[in-house]
């Protein structure tokens, strides 16, 4: 697995079990290796979280286990690993270790939004009362935020994408890596999420905190087909793409065997560039589309031509399941998605909570995103990004297991943006983008402790304004230490919810022996403050 | 494909069975959110006639009669059925049909004649497990007129008399940020809007007190208000909304009163309201990030009314501004942001009825109560939690088995 | 410190108003020198329009006229390094760095004088726009005519650098340029040596004697916009790089990696949610002139007051500070709240540095304005009492040696 990231996109295409060309671009492997060579110079970093429970996201779960990061790429996971002196070690007795949770659709306000520099409270009252009575869940300062959030400079920026229902509905596409700032505050709430890596635009981007290095994964694999059933031509161009791009590789394939150079090479001429990568597994094809019958047609155009689709919406996905599943599709779905069946067919139709688990059964790769795919701070909570896994819980709630649900959040996702290579499953070789939880990522309670990206904590709920106040942990014994250093005795004073100043003082020596009394005790309670409120009527987690 | 077909085809066709009049339920778990909060483990509940008789952990003291039901689920939690008090869906999810706008004062509108029963929003409002509804006009007038208290059952053919649970069920008043006046008439600012209010609540106020009453039939239902025979709900928010509503329909009315909403930094007047004792019903907005004042933080709006003291806290939806159907998700965010579970259980079920005179029928599972069960696959704040059964007054109105609306 | 910039001024220090008769002692409780820090009972000979000598408790040879004011603080003239006062173009986004704001100067604005009164003797001005606007030039806030008004054209070069690809693009395209043009210079070179070398063999086999022959090398002539960009690369002219946040900072390293030889200072007026502070300990490491608005700002998204200035001055920042705006209004208060920051915590030496030296430096005049020291222009404010101190009030303001500004009977 080490050697993973090197292997040839043919190893790939069976690792992701296709039977066809893997659309998986070539472009998703980035220079790594310079980045690790620069890094070389000054030693290697080493970084491990310890004694927690690891779900790898491939289905394996290590009670106790130890993710050793070597340059913020997983060195090792097991029991009883040798940690070389100066690794970083992030101590997490009794709780979860998963992947960092991958957000598609993401709007650009994870990579570059921010906070208004007005009061909030200045609010049009006017817009906001009417967000009352229209019953728009949207408060004003929501587009306002997003307004800053965007340069007007760039082209087809103009208007905001829409925050609502953003499945289905792409973001203006932008150069993500340029517009990353790695400071944005929504950002530090992606990462309170346990969101590491996120779509912005048509690049998939690895969060890190305070740094623009590295930061882009993939660019452009995707490309946009039209569907619809309001425009019959949509369809018949879409269809003679796909043809001409086929007949084309046909007449390649024949031209190249025959191997007479005589014959001149067939023309590309009038071939669809988009269709022909899609053929070539260079790039994905991406649809949207909620209507049955236009799910339909995707999925036999797909089935036709031998491509995998990549469906946004799929709210009628369900009366279909079957025909996608065949096709092998990739389902980006809001498992919440909510409209009523149309009464004038008697053909079954509108959204089934149950969508996302049929989708799943029948085979189909499923994503989950919620309905609002932006962070909302306007008051209505749990629709946006900021609950991504309760969106997931959704899924559960329709009858999709767990793990599909857990997949549906990390390791699908990173496939559709073509990094399933480096993230959304801790294995070897894979990035350390990875959260630490004080318990089950899908329940509603858990809180993301740590985050981490790229081998170094971007979060840390204590040391941030935004949570620090909620079921603070307390932690008995500071979880950070230094292979070969002496920890810090410091009196573990509760750190300020202030992201500044992380000054290491770690010359005190007085007071060791006090501190190996601590540490006994927090063995005995390894969970004590977590469940405070753990009581008989929720039941445990 | 051949079971979703069979899904759709229930979604639209009623499911209402032969009502059962006697019925035993063998359930997981029974969390009765009664007076005493109990959980009984591995229980049973007795149904006759559309309420509950008896609950216990063995069915061997009930009197059942021949032809009764039963209903074998140990695998389920019970749970009494939530109560919604702030619903517009009157008809099927947005409608147009709640604020008429030409008076600030409309005490003798009801919202009845828009009520439509048994419809998709319902039906789905009931598969999630929400059975009792406060299904009210707008916020566009200072008062818009008296709601009513019906069941989500989901007949679509079935009839508005047998949803019933009050009507008039009280009345809804808006104080701030909505009811504003904007053509030009009294009643832009807070001053006038109070005004308004005051204005004809003080006249009824006293004709009440001096025992002649108004003597107006279109004032009826308002004089009940002042009797304290029925509810007043009061959509606000901010501090200083929240803080005015307990001035007004508490010191100065002495009302049975219920603060809707309380948004924004409504929490910040919570401790006012703790100590005159006036319930808030909490929603649709249920977090505060650095709206008004700026902490940074993000704080629960139910996690600091809960710490202030407030009594009955409960949650809404505004439905369909959050759909119906995810009222426990107010719960479950709520708990999220810091609120205690167990509190939020209860600020779905029964402190709503509590606090709007419905105590006695619905909101806890309890001998002499409403049969309004849901049965949850696990812990009813968790999203991934289904519900499999519905039942109201004693009769099935969901069952997952026929597949899942929610 | 190589004033190589005048190399490259069109306007070379042009002449300074009236000089003014003779010699003057000024005795004053004590002097903000910058240069050497805080003198008490000091004394600053001013001959013509220069400072030719300044210390504590300095004898004064009798027969020179002294000006003693035991109770007032001098400090040099205030240096405002980055305005469009009085200048009314307006422009868009742009990529213009040939474009210089003295061409700008086609009158003596009135709005000038206001700004001296107030102590401000020396101004930046900036072209108009947003992106690469082009450059800068350093005035004396008095002159009879705009050409008097110059003490330093191309200034630096003004541009902004932005959290998106479109700005970058455009600072790169800038660079780019100039790994054009010097790829056109080296090819150009080759060419050239190889004719050289031909034209030597042939001589060689000639006659040995025709050296008279050999030419220089001529490199091709930069485009306008090229030029400002090779010499931002080799040092010659600095750059002044707008930044709103944080993240532009690193934008600007990753843009800007290459350059090894480019000077720069920033600038970033501080509004409440900024979140500078993320990047103060890299900005002060470089040791940056950080050209900023006196402004207490608070931890993004909170109400929590931090005082930047300070914390960017303790990590080791240059901190230069100028109005708020181009007002009058700015000008009279900005003083009174750099003295709030220095109440707050602001190092008050690094307060003077950056109302004085600071701008100076940032214009590239800081040999001829900016501090007292001997052979500078008498640039002076008198104040009588601490700058810092509220009620604190100018009393004169001296402009290259002559009394441009007072208070009744101030300077008798």
């Amino acid at each position: 697995m080490k050697q993973f990231k090197h292997t040839s996109l043919s190893a790939l295409a069976l690792f992701l079990g296709l039977a066809f060309a893997a659309p998986l671009p070539a472009l998703a492997f980035d220079d790594e290796e310079s980045a690790e060579e620069a890094e070389e110079e000054d030693g290697d970093k080493w970084f491990a979280v310890v004694d927690g429970d690891v779900f790898t996201g491939t289905g394996a779960v290590l009670r106790g286990a130890t993710v050793l990061a070597k340059n913020g790429v997983i060195e090792e996971i097991g029991y009883d690993l040798y940690l070389p002196e100066g690794t970083q070690v992030l101590r997490v007795p009794g709780q979860r270790v998963y992947p960092g949770l991958v957000a598609l659709s993401a709007t650009s306000r994870i990579s570059r939004g921010m906070f208004a520099s007005r009061d909030e409270g200045e609010i049009d009252e006017l817009a906001r009362a009417e967000a009352e009575i229209e019953g728009t869940p949207e408060s004003p300062e929501t587009f306002d935020w997003l307004a800053a959030a965007y340069d007007p400079t760039l082209p087809g920026s103009s208007a905001p994408e829409d925050e609502e229902g953003a499945v289905g509905r792409r973001p203006v596409r932008m150069d993500a890596e340029d517009g990353y700032d790695p400071f944005n505050p929504y950002l530090i709430l992606a990462l309170a999420t346990g969101i590491t890596t996120a779509e912005q635009g048509d690049s998939a981007l690895k969060l890190k905190r305070g740094s623009i290095d590295g930061v882009g994964m993939t660019e452009k694999y995707i490309s946009s087909f039209a569907w619809s059933n309001s425009s019959p031509s949509s369809k018949e161009s879409t269809r003679a793409k796909f043809k001409s791009a086929s007949d084309y590789l046909r007449e390649h394939r024949k031209w190249e065997e025959r191997g007479d150079k005589e014959i001149p090479e067939p023309d590309k001429k009038g071939v669809d560039a988009n269709a022909l990568k899609v053929l070539r597994g260079e790039t994905w094809a991406r649809f949207s589309s909620n209507d049955r019958s236009e799910l339909l047609g995707i999925a036999r155009l797909a089935q036709q031509y031998k491509f995998r689709p990549v469906i946004y919406g799929a709210r009628e996905g369900w009366t279909v399941a079957d025909e996608l599943g065949r096709a092998g599709a990739y389902i980006v779905v809001t498992p919440r998605s909510r409209a009523d069946k149309d009464e004038r067919y008697v053909r079954p139709g509108g959204s089934s909570i149950e969508n996302a688990a049929k989708l799943h059964a029948a085979g189909a790769t499923v994503t989950v995103v919620p309905a609002s795919t932006s962070i909302d701070l306007s008051g209505i909570a749990g629709r946006d990004l900021l609950h991504l896994p309760i969106e997931a819980g959704f899924a559960v709630r329709g009858g999709m297991s767990e793990q599909a649900a857990l997949e549906a959040i990390t390791i699908n996702p990173a496939r559709i943006m073509g990094v399933d290579h480096r993230v959304g499953s801790l294995e070897v070789g894979k990035d350390c983008d990875l959260i630490v939880t004080d318990g089950d990522v899908l329940h509603y309670e858990t809180f993301v402790q740590w985050a981490v990206v790229a081998g170094e904590i971007a979060y840390d709920k204590q040391e941030e304004i935004y949570f620090a106040h909620i079921r603070p942990r307390s932690d008995a014994v500071d979880p950070l230490e230094v292979v070969g250093e002496e920890p810090a005795t410091e009196d573990e004073a509760p750190a300020e919810p202030d992201a500044d100043d992380a000054e290491e003082g770690d010359d005190a020596e007085e007071g060791d022996d006090a501190e190996e009394g601590d540490d006994a005790e927090e063995g005995d309670d390894p969970e004590a403050g977590d469940d405070a409120s753990g009581d008989d009527a929720t039941g445990g987690r | 494909m051949l079971c979703a077909l069979t899904l759709a085809a229930c979604a639209h066709v009623s499911v209402t069975p032969e009502p059962a009049s006697e019925l035993v339920l063998h359930v997981g778990k029974i969390l009765t959110v009664d007076a005493e909060n109990r959980v009984v483990n591995r229980g049973y509940l007795h149904v006759r006639d559309g309420k509950i008789v008896a609950i216990a952990t063995t069915d061997a003291g009930f009197d059942v009669g021949p032809g009764a039901e039963r209903i074998e689920r140990p695998d389920l939690w019970a749970f009494p059925g939530m109560v919604d008090l702030h619903c517009h869906i009157s008809t099927n999810g947005f409608s147009a049909d709640l604020n008429d706008m030409n008076f600030p004062l409309n005490p003798d509108l009801r919202s009845q004649p828009g009520i439509r029963v048994g419809h998709a929003a319902m039906r789905r409002a009931c598969a999630s497990g929400v059975t009792t509804a406060f299904v009210i006009p707008g916020s566009g007038t200072s008062i818009s007129g008296f709601g009513t208290v019906l069941k989500f059952k989901t007949d679509p053919e079935g009839r508005y008399a047998d949803t019933v649970v009050r009507d008039p069920g009280g009345v809804k008043v808006a104080q701030n940020f909505n009811p504003e006046r904007r053509a030009g008439d009294l009643g832009l600012t807070q001053a006038g809007l109070a005004w308004n209010l005051e204005s004809l609540n003080d006249r009824v106020a006293r004709q009440v007190a001096s025992g002649s009453g108004t003597g107006d039939p279109l004032l009826a239902n308002l004089e009940a208000v002042h009797r304290g025979e029925l509810p007043v709900l009061i959509h606000c928010a901010s501090a200083e909304g929240v803080a005015n509503t307990v001035r007004m329909w508490k010191l100065r009315y002495g009302t049975q009163c219920v603060i809707s909403h309380g948004s924004w930094d409504g929490h910040y007047a919570a401790a006012f309201a703790a100590e005159h004792g006036v319930p808030v019903n909490h929603g649709p907005r249920v977090i505060n990030h650095t709206s008004m004042r700026r902490e940074g933080k993000i704080q629960g709006g139910a996690a600091a009314y809960v710490a202030a003291g407030v009594p009955l806290f409960s949650l809404n939806t505004d439905s369909p501004i959050v759909p119906q159907e995810e009222l426990f998700v107010q719960g479950t965010v709520s708990a999220r942001y810091g609120a205690d579970a167990e509190t939020m259980l209860r600020a779905l079920t029964t402190h709503p009825a509590q606090s709007f005179q419905l105590g006695d029928r619905v909101g806890s599972l309890a001998v002499g109560l409403d049969a309004d069960i849901v049965l949850f696959t696990g812990d009813p704040l968790d999203p991934r939690s289904a519900v499999e059964l519905v039942l109201i007054d004693g009769e099935v109105q969901y069952d997952r088995s026929q597949g899942q609306w929610f | 410190m190589i004033s190589s910039f005048l190399l490259f001024s069109l306007l070379v220090a042009a002449p300074a108003p009236a000089p003014a008769q003779g010699i003057v002692a000024i005795r004053v409780g004590r002097a903000e020198s910058i240069a050497s820090g805080t003198l008490e009972h000091a004394v600053i000979l001013v001959e013509g329009n220069t400072i030719t000598a300044i210390g504590e408790d300095l004898p004064i040879e009798p027969g020179i006229p002294i000006l003693d004011r035991p109770d007032w603080v001098v400090t040099p003239g205030l240096v405002n390094c980055y305005s469009r006062l009085g200048l009314t173009s307006r422009a868009g986004n742009q990529f213009e760095p040939h474009v210089l704001a003295s061409q700008e100067l086609t009158e003596v604005n009135s709005a000038l004088g206001q700004v001296l009164e107030l102590g401000v003797t020396t101004l930046g001005l900036v072209p108009p726009g947003a992106g690469i606007t082009g450059q800068a030039v350093a005035i004396r806030t008095k002159g009879s005519k705009p050409a008097d008004l110059v003490l330093q054209d191309r200034a630096f070069l003004a541009l902004s650098l932005e959290t998106n690809s479109s700005s970058k693009k455009a600072l790169r395209r800038g660079f780019e340029g100039v790994d054009d043009y010097q790829g056109k210079v080296d090819k150009e070179r080759a060419k050239f040596d190889k004719k050289n070398d031909s034209k030597k063999s042939k001589s060689k086999s000639k006659d040995k004697d025709e050296d008279k022959d050999k030419d220089e090398f001529k490199p091709p002539t930069p485009d306008e916009k090229v030029k400002p960009f090779l010499d931002v690369r080799e040092g010659r002219l600095s750059a002044l790089v707008n930044i709103r946040k944080a993240s532009d900072w690193l934008h600007l390293r990753d843009v800007i990696s290459e350059e090894k030889d480019m000077r720069y200072h920033l600038r970033c007026p501080l509004s409440d949610d900024i979140d500078l502070y993320e990047v103060k300990d890299a900005i002060g490491e470089l040791a940056l002139h950080f050209v900023t608005t006196p402004t207490i700002t608070q931890q993004v998204g909170t109400r929590r007051e931090r005082n930047l200035p300070a914390e960017l001055t303790t990590a080791g920042a240059k901190l230069v500070f100028v109005p708020a705006s181009d007002s009058v209004r700015s000008h009279e208060t900005y003083v009174k709240e750099v003295a709030y920051l220095v109440s707050k915590g602001l190092d008050a030496e690094a307060a003077y540095y950056g109302l004085t030296l600071g701008p100076a430096t940032v214009l590239g005049v800081e040999d001829r304005v900016g501090s007292l020291e001997v052979g500078k222009h008498a640039n002076l404010v008198l104040w009588n009492g601490d700058p810092f101190e509220p009620g604190t009030e100018i009393q004169a303001v001296m402009l290259e040696g002559a009394w441009v500004h007072e208070e009744d009977g101030a300077t008798e």
